[in-house]
């Protein structure tokens, strides 16, 4: 076999066409991973919402909180049941919520856009202890004050601590505090207390989901049955984690369907630019070939040279690529989720597999590109390439 | 032969590899213009949105309704020729769920006066209006469920609760691009009187025909004073300005889009310039030939642009002529089908076909400049004494 270090020097002597290869290799890489990131960020932010042993009922055939009604009668019947866990001062652990959205002037855009409004009981705290407060205070029970998540703090009008929104003619909603909620789709949200949304809302006597802790998260099967064997409640149960899971399935798919498509279009054009490099590599290294053959290298030898070649000119593109997508780590990324049809901010999430699959990828191409050049390189007859 | 006929004729040293450049450059050219017409085609609804046309919503969301006796209100605004109301509905196919499109509750006479491009055969419109479980449907919509006149359609709510079934009275063409092919209408009085007493005469939203475009200002103001004193109030918008302020919670995916379509540019520069690269390391002897005849570096500059800019003219002519027929021909109709909802017309505008063609001029002077630059360094003796 041609010693390795063969061709890495040839990449290093011709720097320009290896790097201007390589970049463009390096591009495609970067978008491919950053919409395996986004389209994985948006799966973590969902499914770090929901947790197994919660249970979360809204009416039968509503596909989300916002289109769902549950009279307030229910919720007391709903939270009676036997599976659901008590707090230390003997209170079932659930909330009833209003979920609704808000128009409001989204801030860098001309435009308008959904925020997810959440009228919450007093203990909605208890129901969360993993929401924690990272500025500002709680807002005061039955007033008009709210609190925001950190993730769609300063993305509207109004939005920050300090400001206020409107809710009510003459009647502000202000913004008392700031919580954090270990990155679930909750820190998208604005909370306010619930009887002042039902009331702006026109809905009242309703909420639009319950959730209920379960003494055990194998308890959801029992609890499912009991509350859908009535039918006369007209009410639908699903474990928190699994809602909100269906809920990203829709976003997630446009995001990883548009960035399959785009990534597919630019990798025939870096694949193009991969061959022109190695048909060049292998049209100016005629006499190089022709010595290597009269050394008494086999044609096999030569190609496997030739596509090495172009695997290591690819894999340095994937490198390049995969430390810039890591860098998109730090950017936050908000769009209107489909489902919940609100504004939802979202990460880009790394993992070991999309860089690993990001790695093959650059692989793949370096592969094709370098396949037919390093076939004619093969090919080349020892007494053509010598009369070079 | 002129300068300009002997830079242009530089590209033709390489044929296979100008070709592979060509093809490589072309692919990206059509990726561009791919994504523009994404975003286009996003804007579209904003674009041919009707002149003479308002919307007046609640205030705060648009999951509040408003009362049904605004509609009267606002017919006595003056400059106000005709208003309709309509209900977003919610429902979901009962065969297919996953399927998205949407669906209206519409007052059925006035509704057609006011959207007048929406033009159904007068037998089926006649029948329609007398049917009260009657619907119509685009003629996109039709086409990708697979229904004609005549048949029965089961819409499940999600908003309003059950399985609604309906008769397909007609199937509607739009004769202006202001309204789309996609959607499902049906009669506001079926679905006002199967609602529960407290949920009854409430309306979604009110579109109003005005006498005078320009006008659309004032009226809007004048509508939104009247309903100002009230605990329901309202904002009325132009058509248009309703359409673009939606285009806001879209805007992180327009704007990602924006940033892939930057970066494919880069490719293709990086493509371009690789080859140039490559042509003037294999005739750097030539040039200091030239530079000996006297020829001056601004000459050799200018031939190495010239052929860059030449392969980049070129390429863009291919990837637009690929890209037209492909999109208008093959994709628009697949996506018109399929993603109706989202991009009633996707069609390549006239001026994104500019756009790319002077792009494609630009970057090949562009990738030409740094290897003409350097080549223009030269000196004599150096440049002769190369070798490759």
């Amino acid at each position: 076999m041609i010693p390795i270090s063969y061709n890495l020097r040839s990449l290093k002597v011709r720097k320009t066409t290896t790097l201007a290869t390589a970049g463009g290799i390096g591009l495609v890489v970067f978008v491919f991973a950053a919409v395996l990131m986004l389209s994985e960020g948006i799966k973590k932010t969902l499914a770090s919402s929901g947790r197994p042993d919660v249970a979360i009922i809204i009416r039968k055939g509503s596909d989300a909180e916002l289109s769902s009604a549950v009279d307030t009668p229910s919720v007391g019947l709903i939270l009676a049941g036997k599976e659901v866990a008590r707090r230390k001062d003997g209170k079932s652990d659930g909330v009833g919520e209003l979920a609704v959205v808000l128009l409001l002037d989204k801030l860098g855009t001309d435009g308008v856009s959904n925020a997810a409004l959440r009228g919450v009981p007093e203990d909605v705290y208890d129901f969360r202890p993993e929401v924690k407060l990272v500025d500002g205070r709680k807002a005061k029970p039955g007033s008009d004050e709210c609190v925001i998540g950190r993730a769609i703090r300063g993305r509207f009008k109004g939005l920050d601590l300090g400001q206020s929104f409107e809710l009510r003619k003459n009647r502000p909603l202000k913004v008392v505090g700031v919580f954090e909620s270990g990155g679930s789709a909750f820190e998208s949200e604005i909370w306010a207390d619930v009887d002042s949304v039902r009331s702006a809302f026109g809905r009242e006597g309703i909420v639009s989901s319950v959730r209920a802790r379960l003494t055990d998260a194998s308890q959801l099967a029992a609890f499912k049955a009991s509350i859908e064997s009535n039918r006369q409640l007209g009410l639908e149960v699903q474990r928190e984690s699994e809602y909100y899971e269906k809920q990203s399935e829709g976003t997630s798919l446009f995001i990883t369907t548009l960035g399959t498509i785009v990534a597919f279009f630019f990798a025939i054009g870096a694949m193009i630019g991969a061959m022109i490099t190695m048909y060049s590599a292998v049209a100016n290294r005629k006499r190089e070939i022709g010595t290597l053959r009269a050394l008494g290298f086999g044609k096999g030898a030569i190609m496997t040279s030739f596509l090495l070649e172009s695997l290591f000119l690819a894999l340095i593109g994937g490198a390049l690529g995969a430390a810039g997508s890591l860098a998109m780590g730090f950017v936050e990324f908000s769009m209107v989720n489909f489902q919940s049809w609100s504004e939802m901010v979202f990460r880009f999430e790394p993992t070991p597999q999309i860089i690993i699959g990001a790695l093959l990828f650059a692989t793949a191409m370096g592969f094709l590109g370098g396949l037919f050049p390093a076939v004619r390189a093969a090919r080349m007859t020892l007494i053509k390439a010598l009369k070079e | 032969m002129t300068l300009v006929g002997l830079a242009a004729r530089n590209a033709l040293r390489n044929r296979f590899r100008t070709t592979l450049t060509i093809v490589g450059v072309a692919v990206a050219i059509i990726a561009f213009v791919l994504l523009r017409t994404v975003i286009t085609s996003w804007n579209i609804a904003a674009e041919y949105s009707a002149k003479d046309r308002i919307a007046t919503r609640h205030k705060l969301s648009f999951v509040i309704s408003l009362p049904r006796r605004y509609v009267d209100n606002i017919r006595e605004v003056p400059g106000v020729e005709k208003a309709t109301w309509m209900n977003w509905f919610g429902g979901k196919d009962a065969k297919n769920p996953d399927n998205f499109f949407a669906n209206f509750a519409v007052d059925a006479k006035t509704f057609l006066d006011v959207y007048d491009e929406v033009q159904l055969p007068p037998a089926d419109k006649a029948h329609w209006l007398e049917d009260r479980q009657g619907a119509i449907v685009g003629s996109s919509l039709a086409k990708q469920l697979g229904i004609k006149v005549g048949d029965k359609f089961t819409l499940q709510g999600t908003i309003f609760p059950g399985d609604w079934v309906f008769n397909i009275d007609g199937i509607y063409v739009s004769s202006r691009k202001s309204f789309d092919q996609s959607s499902f209408m049906f009669h506001w009085d079926y679905l006002n009187q199967a609602l529960p007493e407290r949920r009854r005469d409430q309306v979604g939203w009110v579109a109003t025909r005005v006498s005078d475009g320009g006008r659309g200002a004032d009226v809007s103001a004048a509508i939104d004073k009247i309903f100002d004193q009230y605990d329901t109030q309202t904002v009325t918008m132009s058509e248009r300005a309703l359409n673009l302020s939606f285009l806001g919670m879209f805007s992180a995916i327009l704007k990602a889009i924006d940033i892939v379509s930057l970066i494919i540019l880069l490719i293709l520069m990086m493509i371009l310039a690789n080859t140039i690269a490559m042509g003037v390391r294999e005739r750097t002897s030539e040039y200091g030939a030239l530079r000996a005849l006297g020829f001056s570096p601004g000459h050799i500059r200018f031939f190495i642009i010239g052929e860059s800019t030449t392969v980049g003219l070129i390429a863009g002519l291919v990837g637009v002529a690929i890209a037209w027929p492909l999109v208008n021909k093959g994709i628009s109709a697949v996506i018109e089908e399929n993603m109706g909802g989202m991009f009633p017309y996707f069609r390549i505008e006239p001026i994104t076909i500019v756009l790319a063609l002077l792009l494609a001029v630009a970057l090949g002077a562009l990738a030409g400049l740094v290897p003409a630059l350097q080549a223009g360094k030269l000196t004599v003796v150096n440049a002769l004494r190369r070798i490759e």
